[in-house]
């Protein structure tokens, strides 16, 4: 049966040689959200807009009229034009560019590839996102050796970037000095010392943010991994939120030796598609990706001597999947252009979130958590109004910490229909929001109300009857010192 | 904006109470295929039913409209349902199932959580698949121990099945024997000599066995296999990637695979790209991490792993932001089955077109069948092509001529002919694997033959000129004799 005729509807397509709407609420007819959703958590997940879904949608129905055309002729030139357009981004060869399911599955990539030896080091971060500090952990968990070990920068904060490189390059300064019988030797292309692609000793890997999660915060990854090369660390960096958000990557001249970055949050493709960086200096450790592909080459066998790992070919083909991520990536930088380009889009973007988190400040009575403007692209962190401790558990156990995570969330999706998200960190409550083309000051007032709202606890017409989690809301409220005030049985209590 | 209303078109859905259109080209309308290709190879990619399609589409459109409620509300119900759905059909329990995003990639998480050590033994097969020998030689290639030896088995078909029961079994005492420095110890949970003492086991012997094979496309007596490695004490992995919607009588808590994989898209009607991962809880320790590790990993030092062990399930509820719509959208590829008549009525119908179109093909091209007594086939059929047969291998053909020759027949078959079977060489023969489906019928089997002997005309007459050799074995094909 021939696929269906699809014709885009209102939204899904636009006319390039017009004009966009300005940016704000009235960018919200291209974008797939609930018209009462006021979503300031774009950085999580992402929301295609509802051109490159159509997109999308198209080539799920073309592929399924040959399956075998498709995959067999149809695929490569797209997969590489997809490369090219991101490669042109980063400041990056085609060739040192691949597409991955997400960044947890690149990030997977990288550190499973390193081939780990008794005293190898990795280190992550307090701030380093959940999956990854897992997956450092789990290397490290190997039941017997070689496995390598997890050591972990603390970083609380507010911080500065200068800040935050000197505790970087005194926890690297330190793990050497702790460990004076392990010879560091292995060390990146770029390092002093480098001895060719069979080096003995041990290496230390340092997986650095570019921007964290929670909070959300730029981090001086630069310089860091300006460190790192003096020092003799790999550099891996998890920069998961960079494309489509921070300006001016440019990884030819800041060197990094991975580096990786969702395509699906910031740069409007459709989830889950990340991109893969490794420069050539590097390839020769990427020996096969995950899953394993038919384009795998051996060491031992004589195409190692032409192909290397084969690393971009590799990556062609990693099992049955849907393309459709990866191959509309053009489409995605497509209507970006149309908006203005990547300046005209992050100008909005990073000024609104300045003066999104000023607002949202001033609703809540708390602060913003970068003081300085240096933690700041679009994602602003601004306390909640809620009790914070001086020491762990001085105010919350860890099962109210859940209870208030789960209530915070329940009841901004379900009741007040906006979402950020909320994170305890260094003693406080805090939220991070994502300002994107289709918000505006407006919603970050919403937030401070509903925010405001959920903390006094205050019952709404339609939470009323759900007795069961709202009560325990409510114990839990009081025992970290809330106190009741009367008539409409609501809890309010003072904000340091 | 609001998500525009998809109204389905009309084959993207269908009455339940109505009978479905008999299987045959009348079911091509279902599909999403072209008219004119005539596809016999579905086994590879698969192919969605439209109304499938439609609730992937559907889906796709919902989850944009509040995205942080499907990943931190609607999802996990929807995902729960679908594993338990896939639970029922291979006779495990729903806690033993989790999806992957291919059967590549589940069997990389198995071979991958092994810990590996000097004088482990990760065997393989000369007709496993590509990715999955590769996945081995990688392991094995490791620059420095420890690392695992991966011998192979090899196995030239035509065979029966007591003839591959007999060679596999031959083979694992032979390594065995021949491994003499490895104490085979740390053998699998049901096996004789297994001790939970962890100080106790040395090291394992590994084997990946197809239930049934890529190319050739045959039906191993995996199951025999699976008891055969029991009883001698190694770890089974069963890549099963076209078993699911192909293979009936599916009882894994009878056969009792050490691990067991496969793909709902190739014969189940799922999107691609949708695979299951089974792990009987007795070996879910062994799976430390899914791959790529997630927010559900539980370290063994941790106060957790007294509760949760490995959290194999919860593990693989969330690896990483992606598509879950093929996840998701199993139950509709599953009630589109029901509503066609059900696993038996399909596959009663694709293996007699299988069996009979083969059987035909194998005329039209007078050449024969690679499965003489119907033990190696499913609804998947290997028919000889009419090209010359090697003895040894570069006896007629250098590895150029067959790439050459691969690329020939694709590019003719898909461009100008218009359909397409997957081709290969195997022991020093060129074959085909058709695929039978429910919208394929014997005329199909026609067609291809027509195409496959122009085809390979040319291919006799310009590529292998100037190798005639009078000591050429040339499979009988009198038919050639009217092209």
């Amino acid at each position: 049966m021939p696929i269906p005729s699809l014709r885009p509807s209102e939204g899904e397509t636009y006319d390039a040689s017009q004009k966009p709407p300005p940016f704000g609420h009235s960018l919200k007819r291209y974008f797939a959200l609930d018209d009462d959703y006021v979503n300031l958590n774009h950085g999580s997940y992402g929301s295609l807009p509802l051109p490159v879904l159509f997109s999308a949608t198209q080539m799920g129905y073309e592929i399924e009229r040959n399956p075998d055309l498709f995959h067999r002729f149809k695929v490569k030139p797209l997969l590489d034009k997809a490369r090219e357009s991101v490669a042109n981004m980063i400041g990056a060869d085609t060739d040192e560019v691949v597409l991955v399911p997400n960044a947890t599955h690149a990030l997977n990539t990288v550190l499973r590839n390193f081939e780990w030896r008794e005293g190898d080091v990795i280190i992550g971060a307090t701030t380093t996102y959940g999956a990854v500090a897992n997956t450092i952990r789990y290397l490290a968990d190997r039941s017997e050796q070689p496995r390598p070990e997890a050591v972990v920068v603390t970083y609380e904060f507010p911080l500065t970037h200068a800040q935050i490189l000197n505790i970087f390059r005194s926890k690297l300064r330190d793990v050497k000095q702790q460990r004076p019988n392990t010879p560091f030797t292995d060390v990146p292309p770029l390092s002093p010392g480098h001895d060719g692609a069979n080096p003995q000793g041990n290496k230390i890997v340092a997986v650095i943010d570019s921007i964290t999660a929670n909070p959300g915060a730029l981090m001086p990854w630069q310089e860091m991994v300006r460190v790192c090369r003096e020092e003799g660390v790999w550099t891996v960096i998890d920069a998961a939120h960079s494309i489509g958000q921070e300006p001016g990557i440019n990884l030819r001249e800041a060197q990094p030796d991975f580096w990786l970055s969702n395509c699906h949050k910031w740069l409007y493709a459709k989830r889950g598609c990340a991109v893969l960086y490794v420069p050539k200096r590097n390839q020769y450790i990427i020996k096969t990706s995950i899953p394993a592909s038919h384009e795998y080459v051996s060491p031992s066998s004589p195409e190692a001597k032409v192909k290397g790992t084969n690393f971009a070919m590799q990556h062609d083909w990693t099992g049955a999947t849907d393309f459709t991520r990866y191959l509309t990536i053009p489409d995605a930088l497509a209507f970006r252009e149309w908006l203005g380009g990547e300046k005209a889009i992050n100008d909005y973007c990073h000024k609104l979130a300045m003066d999104g988190q000023k607002v949202l400040a001033e609703v809540m009575s708390t602060q913003v958590m970068d003081e300085t403007g240096e933690l700041t692209l679009n994602m602003p962190n601004v306390a909640l109004p809620l009790p914070a401790e001086r020491t762990p558990g001085e105010i919350y156990t860890p099962e109210q910490l859940k209870k208030i995570d789960l209530h915070l969330r329940d009841k901004l999706l379900n009741e007040w229909k906006t979402y950020a998200v909320h994170y305890f960190h260094a003693g406080r409550w805090w939220c991070r929001c994502s300002a994107q083309v289709f918000n505006e000051v407006s919603d970050f007032e919403y937030l401070g109300r509903a925010f405001n709202a959920i903390a006094r606890g205050e019952i709404t017409a339609a939470s009323w009857g759900r007795g069961e989690t709202f009560s325990e809301y409510h114990t839990c409220l009081q025992s970290i010192g809330a106190e009741r005030y009367g008539g409409r049985n609501a809890l309010k209590f003072t904000i340091p | 904006m609001p998500i525009p209303n998809l109204i389905p078109s009309q084959w993207e859905t269908y009455d339940p109470s109505q009978k479905p259109p008999p299987f045959g080209h009348a079911m091509k309308r279902y599909m999403p295929l072209d008219e004119d290709y005539v596809n016999l190879n579905p086994g590879s990619w698969g192919t969605l039913p439209l109304p499938v399609l439609f609730a992937v589409t559907r889906y796709a459109y919902e989850i944009e409209r509040i995205p942080d409620k499907l990943h931190w509300v609607t999802f996990q119900p929807l995902l729960n349902k679908a594993r338990s759905a896939i639970a029922k059909l291979i006779g495990a329990d729903t806690d033993e199932v989790v999806f992957a995003p291919n059967a590549t990639h589940a069997l990389n998480t198995v071979l991958r959580n092994f810990e590996w050590r000097e004088g482990d033994l990760l065997i393989g097969a000369s007709t496993l698949y590509g990715a999955i020998t590769n996945t081995i030689r990688y392991l094995a290639d490791r620059s420095e121990q420890p690392r695992p030896e991966a011998p192979v088995i090899e196995y030239n078909f035509p065979l029966t099945h007591a003839q591959i029961l007999d060679i596999f079994r031959t083979k694992l005492r032979e390594f065995k024997r021949q491994y003499v420095q490895s104490q085979f110890t740390d053998v699998p949970p049901l096996s004789p000599g297994y001790t939970s003492d962890s100080t106790k086991r040395k090291n394992k012997m590994v084997v990946i066995i197809d239930s049934i094979s890529a190319t050739p496309g045959v039906l191993m007596p995996w199951r025999e296999m699976v008891r055969v490695c029991r009883e001698e004490g190694v770890w089974s992995v069963v890549d099963a990637a076209h078993s699911i919607g192909q293979e009936s009588g599916l009882n894994l808590g009878e056969i009792k695979p050490d691990f067991w994989i496969t793909d709902c898209h190739k014969w189940l009607y799922a999107k691609r790209g949708c695979a299951v991962l089974y792990v009987p809880r007795r070996n879910q320790n062994v799976i430390k991490s899914s791959i790529p590790t997630g927010h559900g990993y539980v370290s063994p030092r941790s106060a957790k792993y007294g509760e949760l062990g490995t959290n194999f399930v919860g593990q693989h509820t969330w690896t990483g932001t992606a598509d879950q719509t093929a996840y998701i959208t199993i139950p509709d590829a599953l009630a589109f089955r029901e509503w066609l008549g059900g696993e038996k009525v399909i596959n009663d119908y694709c293996h007699k077109l299988a069996l009979d179109g083969g059987r035909r093909l194998a005329q039209i091209l007078g050449t024969r069948l690679m499965d003489e007594t119907g033990e190696l086939t499913l609804n998947m059929t290997n028919v000889m092509l009419p090209l010359p047969i090697e003895s040894t291998p570069g006896e007629v053909y250098s590895s150029e001529q067959i790439d050459d020759i691969n690329v020939y027949l694709r590019d003719t078959l898909l461009h100008e002919w218009k359909t397409y079977t997957s081709h290969y060489v195997h022991a020093g023969a060129w074959w085909c694997r058709c695929s039978a489906q429910v919208f394929n019928e014997l005329s199909d089997f026609d067609y291809l033959g027509k195409a496959l002997n122009a085809v390979c005309a040319d291919i006799r007459d310009s590529m292998l000129l100037e190798k005639t050799s009078p000591n050429l074995i040339f499979p009988s094909y009198p038919a050639l004799a009217h092209l």
